[in-house]
């Protein structure tokens, strides 16, 4: 365990732990764009920049990402002043100006007395704001079918040569875990549409009912040694089947005392 | 000290108080189709609840991909970490006993996590159908 | 032929002195990248030809070598007869025939060839009492220019690898630590970070394996000293790693070069094959239990892999993004693992601080910034090229002394250091001591030793714009501040080039600029305001001109400025020749006129007239 201080409060902390996972549990609040618990932190949004200190620093600070940076025995946090106020309203003010049409973006701004850009407003075509959840998270599937390609405010993400992403499998866990929910995707009859990316869903054998894509269902029997007949009936049917097992059991149950 | 949830199905007798329990606690306007636990006919006016059995070795937590359905050793439920869960559906449609569901309401992964250790069903059921029993190591 | 033993590394070297001394007259031909442009391959060639048919004393067609960058760019192609030091610069094909018949066949000196400094109109015969080579101390460029980079031979006849073979003859890893860290030495990249220091950091890494890494990207504009020494001298960076690699027990290494320095690549290749040939790389070099072996990783040619995090990533195969990870690379680098990453012109200084001693290293340049640093010199200046001058020379002396002043003996306005995130300084600062302290303090950096000289026809605030719009295609995007912050400050500023940027945006890129500092993820943003930066801090008259009087002080911003011709003109028609948007008009010998609507403000008539009948206004 390590001792630090945070808003002038000592906390204390796991070896290894970061910054935010701590301010979190204290309930201090920070606004984040990129981070998600379910992906590596990569500190692209920069909003939850901190300034830190140690007593041996004579009075020197620096900001850092809390997403990040480990705690550390003595450290001096501060997560609210001017400066940090500054950084983030910059950020969001840049973003407003990159994603008018962004409510997700609109509404973290409104926080910081924002209704419109102090910029230029330059819209890229869509409401990416480049946190790259999408992208980690794919990572984390083990599927990294998409990535940010391009550099600097022509970035993109896209698959690869800006094609039909082929590793992608369709479960829709970028366009999930967008925040600002601009990845676009839809399920017709029995295909799924996402990333120019035509799938197949499975049309439950009981009641037609759609699941999840082919690919997907296959990658988790592959991946993870699950039973492919357990992705053949929808979650109600599967359901009623249970009641009807174990209904016959109470019957055969019964009828045995008898 | 270990406990087990018990369904004794041959006790139940349909009166769907657990699903109206279940409902009152996790949806705010107690809509009976957001419980967590199914009380379905299987034959005319013969019912069995159907609830997550916590597998052992849960086809659930196995088909997610981002480790967001953890064991809590202390309740014995797989418990699933809203923080962590994209709405994939991986669970929904892995789970072979259809325990695991989407809450369109709420855009959320709804499944049973007995009540962090006091499950409501088990409380309210009339006829002890239901029961969160310890049991030895 | 295995060399597996220091004292036959002695041998070789010996029997190398012999067979080429009986070479009496060596032709140095410069194949750096300018003289190559000017098309000195073709020089080499028809010397090569010449001397197969001629039979000349003393000249052997092995007396020919192709060397790299000899530094002196202005005045390629560059023909050096040694041991004389003749120097013949602006060579053509031509002149060859009249090389070998009058200079090495009767010993005569062509006159018309030599360098005639153009202010003193002293002519020059031997290139080492010319000025610009005269005040420079060539460490890391000590052989480029002065060996066929090809031949190991040369390289080891010059005293390479020797430094590797005192190392492996008697000095402990920690003794060579030591001596890097006493000579002072800190990376030549840009930071300046102490270069002991980092090697005892990784050397005492418990975690294996260790890396060696050479950073090669050089991707500043207007730099080329990295790439000069890769292309002229790549045993030095190789023997530099592999002390490197003895010294923090590494077993593996790479250099990172770009791919738009094709022959860097080559040449880096052809040393690592005979280095490895020799056993000089590979297993067991020189017979020691000292195993370290290369590979060249190519980038893509993006200027953020020249970041250690970007450029590790980009090494391992992955995205070339900076990666915020508040762990140094030096513990947890390439795979995550302990990395020494170094520029190329940091390990071609260490063989000669191992074999010289850190005292003699650290009682060159200043007391914090020791030894000797390479620039490029390029912009308005006479005499662009290559050079290596002590820590603590003075600007001035660096771009008057040196670089020969101003072209056409213009106003010096601005000299910018350290690349695109380094800053400008302007003439009050001339006088500053160059070395890493000091330019920082003064709003600047070191950089990797890019040097761009600017004249008063230069505006400051164009510059920055020029600058500005490298950053913001060069950015990686990864993060917010950098990404959209650097694409507002340029856009903003392109505003005021254009006159219509207004007091408050001025103050509102300032603002801006502190938060793209203090909030982006790697040293690209951190740096990325400086442009902006440090032309305002010392030319804040020409932002407000541009502002509040829609003037462009130093007559470039083109929509600001109008051009018109003046009583001067004498009608010599070469302005009207030379307009691509036809707008001048008017008969031979008569004064010409220029279609304001029509002009495009290209400026070509501006460069082409002699007697200034052109004014912008």
């Amino acid at each position: 365990m390590v001792k630090l201080q945070i808003n002038g409060k000592t906390v204390e902390a796991r070896e290894g732990e970061m910054l935010l996972a701590v301010m979190q549990r204290m309930g201090i609040e920070v606004p984040t764009q990129c981070h998600h618990e379910a992906i590596e932190p990569t500190g692209n949004c920069r909003l939850c920049m901190v300034e830190i200190t140690k007593k041996n620093w004579d009075g020197w600070k620096k900001c850092v990402t809390s997403c990040l940076y480990p705690v550390e025995e003595g450290l001096i946090v501060e997560t609210h002043n001017d400066k940090l106020f500054e950084i983030r309203k910059t950020i969001l003010d840049l973003q407003l100006a990159r994603s008018p049409h962004s409510d997700y973006v609109a509404k973290m701004a409104s926080e910081y007395g924002l209704e419109k850009s102090s910029y230029p407003v330059e819209p890229q075509g869509d409401d990416c704001i480049m946190c790259y959840a999408c992208t980690r998270i794919c990572d984390v599937l083990g599927k990294s079918a998409i990535a940010p390609t391009m550099r600097g405010h022509e970035k993109i993400v896209a698959g690869p040569f800006g094609e039909a992403p082929p590793d992608c499998i369709g479960c829709l866990s970028c366009a999930f875990i967008c925040p600002t929910d601009h990845i676009k995707w839809n399920d017709k009859g029995n295909t799924r549409t996402i990333w120019d990316k035509k799938f197949k869903l499975i049309k439950c054998k009981k009641c037609g009912k759609k699941t999840i894509t082919r690919e997907f269902a296959d990658y988790l029997i592959e991946k993870r040694e699950l039973p492919s007949e357990y992705f053949d009936t929808c979650d109600i049917c599967k359901r009623q089947e249970t009641a009807d097992t174990m209904g016959a059991l109470v019957v055969k149950a019964r009828e045995a005392t008898i | 000290m270990k406990y087990c949830f018990q369904v004794i199905p041959e006790l139940c007798t349909g009166c769907r108080t657990c699903e109206l329990a279940c409902a009152f606690k996790y949806a705010k306007d107690g809509k009976p189709g957001r419980s967590r636990i199914y009380p379905l006919a299987h034959a005319k006016d013969q019912y069995v609840p159907v609830v997550c059995f916590q597998c052992d070795d849960a086809a659930c937590v196995r088909a997610c991909m981002f480790d967001a359905l953890r064991r809590n050793d202390e309740t014995g439920a797989v418990e699933l970490d809203k923080e962590r869960c994209v709405k994939c559906e991986a669970c929904v449609a892995a789970c072979p006993f259809g325990c695991a569901l989407t809450d369109t309401d709420q855009n959320e992964i709804v499944k049973c996590d007995l009540c962090q250790g006091d499950p409501v069903c088990a409380r309210f059921c009339p006829e002890a159908a239901l029961k969160y029993v310890e049991i030895e190591d | 032929m295995k060399i597996d033993s220091i004292a036959k590394l002695d041998k070789w070297r010996k029997e190398i002195q012999t067979k080429q001394k009986a070479i009496k007259t060596k032709i140095l031909i410069c194949l750096g990248p300018g003289c190559l442009a000017g098309g000195s391959d073709k020089i080499l060639k028809e010397f090569q030809t010449i001397l197969k048919k001629k039979k000349i004393k003393d000249v052997l067609v092995e007396s020919v070598k192709k060397t790299g960058c000899h530094g002196f760019c202005a005045r390629g192609p560059m023909v050096i007869i040694e041991p004389l030091g003749i120097f013949y610069s602006k060579v053509k094909k031509v002149h060859v025939k009249d090389i070998i018949e009058k200079t090495l066949q009767k010993g005569e000196i062509i006159e018309k060839l030599l360098y005639k400094d153009p202010d003193t109109d002293k002519i020059y015969k031997e290139w080492r009492k010319i000025p610009f080579y005269a005040r420079q101390q060539k460490i890391a460029l000590r052989n480029v220019g002065q060996i066929d980079p090809d031949e190991i031979t040369d390289y080891i006849v010059n005293g390479g690898y020797s430094a590797l073979a005192k190392i492996l003859k008697g000095m402990k890893p920690d003794e060579v630590i030591d001596q890097v860290s006493k000579s002072g030495l800190r990376g030549r990249g840009g930071a300046g970070f102490s270069t002991g220091r980092k090697w005892v950091t990784c050397a005492k890494a418990e975690e294996n394996p260790h890396y060696v890494l050479c950073n090669g990207d050089e991707g500043d504009p207007g730099a080329f000293m990295d790439r000069c020494i890769m292309e002229g001298d790549p045993h030095t960076v190789l023997e530099g790693m592999i002390i490197c690699a003895y010294a923090v027990g590494s077993q593996e290494g790479y250099i990172y070069v770009r791919e738009e320095y094709p022959l860097a690549v080559v040449n880096l290749q052809k040393a690592i094959d005979d280095a490895r040939k020799f056993g000089l790389l590979g297993d067991n070099i020189l017979g020691t239990d000292l195993c370290f072996d290369l590979k060249i990783s190519k980038g893509g040619g993006a200027f953020v892999c020249g970041e250690s995090s970007a450029l590790m990533r980009s090494v391992a195969g992955e995205i070339g993004e900076p990666r915020a990870k508040y762990v140094r690379s030096v513990l947890k680098g390439l795979h995550d693992k302990p990395t020494v990453l170094n520029n190329v012109e940091t390990f071609a200084n260490i063989p000669v601080i191992i074999e010289k001693g850190a005292d003699w290293f650290a009682a060159i340049g200043t007391k914090k910034s020791t030894g000797t640093k390479a620039f490029s010199l390029a912009g308005k200046i006479k005499n662009t090229g290559l050079i290596e001058v002590p820590m603590g020379i003075k600007l001035k002396e660096i771009i008057y002394d040196i670089g020969g002043g101003i072209n056409d003996n213009r106003k010096f306005k601005a000299v910018q250091t350290g690349g695109p995130s380094g800053g400008c300084l302007p003439a009050d600062k001339l006088d500053l001591e160059v070395d890493f302290d000091t330019l920082a303090d003064n709003g600047s950096m070191m950089g990797s030793g890019g040097m761009v000289v600017m004249d008063d026809r230069t505006c400051m605030v164009d510059v920055s714009r020029y600058f500005l719009n490298f950053l913001v295609e060069e950015s990686c995007g990864k993060c917010v501040p950098c990404r959209e912050g650097l694409f507002q400050l340029h856009k903003l500023n392109e505003k005021i080039c254009e006159g219509k940027g207004t007091e408050d945006e001025l103050k509102l890129m300032e603002n801006l600029s502190k938060t793209i500092i203090s909030g982006s993820l790697c040293g690209l943003g951190q740096s990325g305001p400086n442009p902006f930066l440090s032309t305002i801090m010392y030319f804040r008259d020409e932002y407000e001109a541009h502002v509040k009087k829609q003037e462009c002080p130093g007559g470039v911003c083109k929509k600001l400025i109008t051009y018109k011709i003046n009583d001067d003109c004498n009608g010599c028609m070469a302005c009207l020749s030379v307009c691509a948007a036809s707008a001048i008009t008017g008969k031979k010998k008569e004064q010409h006129t220029i279609d304001e609507v029509k002009c495009d403000r290209c400026g070509a008539c501006y460069a082409v007239c002699n007697i200034n009948a052109i004014d912008i206004i």
